[in-house]
């Protein structure tokens, strides 16, 4: 099952190393992966597409904890906008 | 001043008085500023050494610890460590030198993506792109490192930017703030109403309990809500030792007291602890009965391997006067006590040969009241966990999730530094101590009355059990018989040791190793074929452990 995860997230070199990161490592296949700089440039808008049969709270957890991840918002399910 | 030289101003702005590192080309600048510092640097024979002395630094007293290295082989030297401290939420800083910016990414010298290293392996990293945001970036690694649940910060720092000049002007805002740590009590109602009404409650006490730095609240906690109490291998020590109740370390080595209860028990308090799989054994079968509630400051725990009935996310010294509720469960304590009884530990053991658990046992009841033991990994650790008894978490340090050999005497060295009023002994087996033996060398520099015991059994004891029990046995590459003469070892390093191969030796041997003033090693050769009782065996439930008998 696809989800569709839009990330705000801090500008700064390894955020993207990161955030695949901790997708591969959970058990979750990227399956899309978009991002551009905002206005200021010190911020990333990323739209994260992965699969996987586990829960996606369990994906999502994790990245909540992610230094750089300023907002995180999981578009295509019933979970409501967790803010990190 | 240059960056370097700012580096060293931060530490000290952060109450960092003690660092473990080792030198080399890409670290220069840090390491001349040091020279005329007051920063007092321990130089370790290995930076892996030098990471798990921060980590027992850190361990045993509840500050950050910090190490430093070079660029390349220095950095990879402390992947290990910081994986280490990963897995058991340590605050440790680790600062690596990087090459000059103008070279980076070339293949230079001593050049290696430490950054892209560090992402499985720290809570977060830092590249520091100049001198300008040096400071701010320090300040950030110590904030990350001890919020939350703690973890390892890495901050890279290349050479350029060590060297680099800056107007710096110390920040009367440095001085860190108490930060309070967000707690939701929103299901407090719930989790008192599913205590009140258990007939079977049991306290599952994990490492969070006493990082949150909630041991007073544990204790009332249990007195307030009588009911029996189990404990991780991290937070041994965690449950005071008049509570009747504690029933001591749950898991694949845990008590079969413990375990049994647990299998039984109608509701799971689980407090700082996450449901490790050396803990729960079969998950699908773990705690079958029992509801759950589940206390931790790391949301990504909750509902990750079980479900919790309730969960509480937050400062757990808030959290546990607002779930307690009366228990009436006297029959159940009843029933625990009886269990206790049951499965008490025996140390009768045949012949003159030493039996590890009956030293060991020796060794607590001997040892000076706070001492601090460390381990290393295998079948000596679990006995310390069996047979030692704590009166705090931060005197047992024990590498829990990672389970790295070569963690014990390093951690020593760190404990020793930080709590020099208190005896600091290393507990080891032969294999493990091997790992990290180089670290003699730092002993003997500071002259750091570590005592050290050696469990010597001329195998690697663990895999060995394993291979007798679950891999026909095959014993493949375990066997150790060509040990070096570790009395003499030690005495390569001025200091000095003994070997006892006999049970009326051990009392003697302790006393002399207390007595003397210095650091001492005490070589304690053992039966090979004694193993680790009770076991769980792999995919097996908590309740169907193996005991000596049995196998």
């Amino acid at each position: 099952m696809n989800h569709v995860l839009n990330i705000t997230a801090n500008n700064t070199p390894a955020v993207v190393e990161r955030l695949l990161q901790v997708t591969r490592y959970r058990g979750y296949e990227l399956a899309g992966l978009q991002l551009a700089p905002r206005a200021d440039s010190r911020s990333l808008n990323i739209t994260l597409t992965v699969s996987g049969d586990k829960p996606i709270h369990l994906l999502t957890s994790q990245l909540h904890k992610l230094y750089d991840i300023q907002q995180l918002e999981l578009a295509s399910a019933e979970l409501a906008v967790l803010s990190a | 001043m240059k960056g370097a030289e700012l580096v060293l101003q931060v530490l000290q702005q952060h109450g960092v008085e003690t660092i473990f590192g080792y030198p080399g080309g890409a670290i220069m600048p840090i390491y001349d500023a040091l020279y005329q510092s007051t920063v007092k640097h321990y130089l370790c024979r290995h930076e892996q050494g030098g990471a798990f002395s921060a980590i027992g630094f850190a361990r045993a007293s509840g500050k950050v610890g910090v190490c430093m290295a070079t660029s390349g082989p220095g950095a990879t030297n402390l992947i290990t460590s910081l994986a280490d401290a990963m897995l058991d939420s340590v605050p440790v800083v680790a600062i690596t030198g990087q090459v000059s910016q103008a070279v980076m990414g070339s293949d230079a010298f001593q050049e290696i993506d430490v950054l892209g290293l560090s992402l499985a392996v720290t809570k977060h990293s830092f590249m520091v792109r100049s001198v300008e945001e040096l400071e701010a970036t320090l300040n950030q690694a110590f904030a990350i490192a001890k919020s939350g649940r703690p973890g390892p910060v890495l901050v890279d720092i290349p050479k350029d930017v060590q060297l680099a000049e800056i107007d710096y002007q110390p920040l009367a805002s440095n001085a860190q703030k108490a930060v309070s740590v967000p707690t939701s009590l929103a299901n407090a109602a719930k989790a008192r109403a599913l205590i009140a009404a258990a007939k079977k409650p049991m306290a599952y006490i994990g490492g969070g309990v006493h990082v949150a730095g909630a041991m007073p609240q544990l204790q009332q906690f249990l007195a307030d809500n009588p009911m029996p109490s189990v404990t991780t291998l991290k937070a041994m020590g965690s449950v005071a030792k008049d509570n009747t109740h504690y029933m001591g370390m749950l898991g694949m080595h845990g008590t079969q007291a413990a375990n049994l209860a647990v299998q039984q028990c109608d509701l799971l308090i689980c407090l700082g602890a996450r449901f490790d799989d050396r803990v729960t054994g079969n998950l699908q079968k773990f705690a079958p009965h029992a509801k759950v509630i589940h206390v931790d400051i790391d949301p990504a725990e909750i509902n990750k391997v079980r479900f919790a009935d309730a969960a509480l996310l937050g400062d757990m010294k808030q959290i546990l006067p607002a779930i307690s509720a009366s228990t009436n469960c006297d029959e159940w304590l009843a029933h625990c006590a009886t269990l206790k009884q049951q499965h008490g530990w025996r140390y009768d053991h045949p012949g003159e040969r030493i039996y590890a658990p009956l030293m060991l046992k020796q060794l607590s009841e001997r040892m000076p009241d706070n001492s601090v033991v460390c381990c290393d990994v295998g079948q000596h650790q679990m006995w310390v966990a069996q047979h030692m008894r704590f009166s705090s978490p931060r005197n047992h340090l024990s590498s829990g999730g990672l389970g790295t050999m070569g963690f014990g005497l390093p951690a020593a060295i760190g404990a020793k530094l930080a709590r020099p009023q208190d005896t600091v002994i290393t507990v080891s087996g032969d294999g493990s101590f091997m790992m990290n033996v180089q670290e003699l060398a730092t002993i003997k520099r500071f002259r750091l009355p570590v005592k050290i015991v050696v469990v010597d059994n001329q195998r690697l004891g663990m895999v060995k059990q394993w291979q007798q029990l679950f891999f026909n046995e095959r014993y493949s590459e375990t066997d150790l018989s060509d040990n070096p003469d570790f009395v003499a070892l030690a005495a390569a390093f001025a200091i000095p040791g003994h070997c006892i191969t006999r049970k009326d030796e051990v009392e003697g041997a302790l006393e002399a190793m207390f007595t003397w003033p210095g650091p001492y090693l005490l070589h304690v050769c053992i039966d090979d074929k004694d193993n680790v009782w009770p076991l769980v065996p792999p995919g097996a439930a908590n309740e169907d452990m193996m005991t000596e008998a049995k196998a």
